[in-house]
């Protein structure tokens, strides 16, 4: 009995890890910060490469908004702290996609 | 003209007396919009022992629009945004403090001393994460958008606002300067 249980337990672990989204932060586009400004700022703090940086600052100039990492809710928070502390505009959310 | 320079590890700044008044200026009006305290804390805010007695039970989200922006919601949901500025706000506030007490006290040098001249040793992070606080602060009080710069040409030179435009185009140029000589 103890064993069924036990193996139950388990299984709803592993279905509510599957199902868990990931969280993901968001940078909202902003007419003040420097195009130049915000690719240096997350090559600086997420060890983005150039081209990836500058991708990501054109998605927030021309689409408005781009996510820019994702993980769980507690990296999430200290990427959002630290990109305002850096004077961008950021949300966390849970990933909509799926 | 206002130019910054690597040197060794730092850099060095060179201003006008003018220009080292408008930055100081600045600096101090948003340091004492932040509600900076005027003694020297020991402790930084996110030590854990500095925040027994004074963590909030709660903290307002800013009514002023350049705090909400400088201090935003990090959620879209209110209970979340009201909770995670309980714990984080205080140290957001006290690093954006900790890097204008720091421009101010270098840029004190070339105010006391009544003259334009260079700082030196700048730590260029900090002075590029400070500017761009002070434009986002401008920015909010300009009601900035992609049109601004027009409209500031446009305006005549007999307005008042002109030269808090001219203020606000010129820290995104020093900023652009520092930034070119960081990542050259």
């Amino acid at each position: 009995m103890a064993t069924s249980t036990d193996t139950l337990s388990k299984a709803d672990v592993s279905i509510d890890q599957l199902l868990e989204r990931p969280w993901v932060t968001i940078v909202w586009d902003d007419p003040v910060n420097l195009m130049g400004y915000v690719t240096h700022v997350f090559i600086k703090l997420f060890g983005f490469s150039k081209e990836r940086a500058h991708e990501l600052m054109m998605q927030v100039h021309v689409e408005g908004r781009a996510v820019v990492t994702s993980g769980s809710r507690e990296e999430m928070e200290r990427d959002v702290q630290r990109l305002h502390e850096h004077g961008l505009w950021a949300t966390l959310s849970r990933d909509d996609k799926i | 003209m206002s130019n910054f320079e690597r040197v060794g590890d730092g850099f060095s700044l060179e201003l006008t007396l003018d220009e080292a008044h408008i930055l100081i200026n600045l600096a101090e009006q948003l340091l004492e919009l932040l509600g900076e305290g005027d003694f020297f804390h020991h402790y930084d805010s996110s030590d854990p022992l500095a925040q027994l007695l004074t963590m909030p039970s709660e903290i307002l989200t800013p009514d002023d629009p350049v705090l909400l922006r400088l201090l935003p919601n990090a959620y879209a949901d209110p209970e979340a945004a009201s909770d995670f500025r309980r714990y984080t706000e205080p140290a957001l506030r006290s690093s954006k403090q900790r890097n204008l007490r720091l421009i101010r006290e270098e840029l004190t040098i070339l105010v006391d001393e009544n003259h334009g001249g260079t700082i030196e040793n700048l730590d260029g992070d900090i002075w590029l994460t400070a500017l761009n606080d002070l434009r986002i602060a401008l920015s909010v009080r300009l009601e900035i958008d992609e049109n601004s710069f027009e409209k500031f040409e446009l305006l005549p030179e007999t307005d008042p606002q002109k030269s808090v435009y001219a203020v606000y185009f010129w820290l995104g140029w020093l900023q652009e300067n520092l930034l070119n000589k960081i990542t050259s």
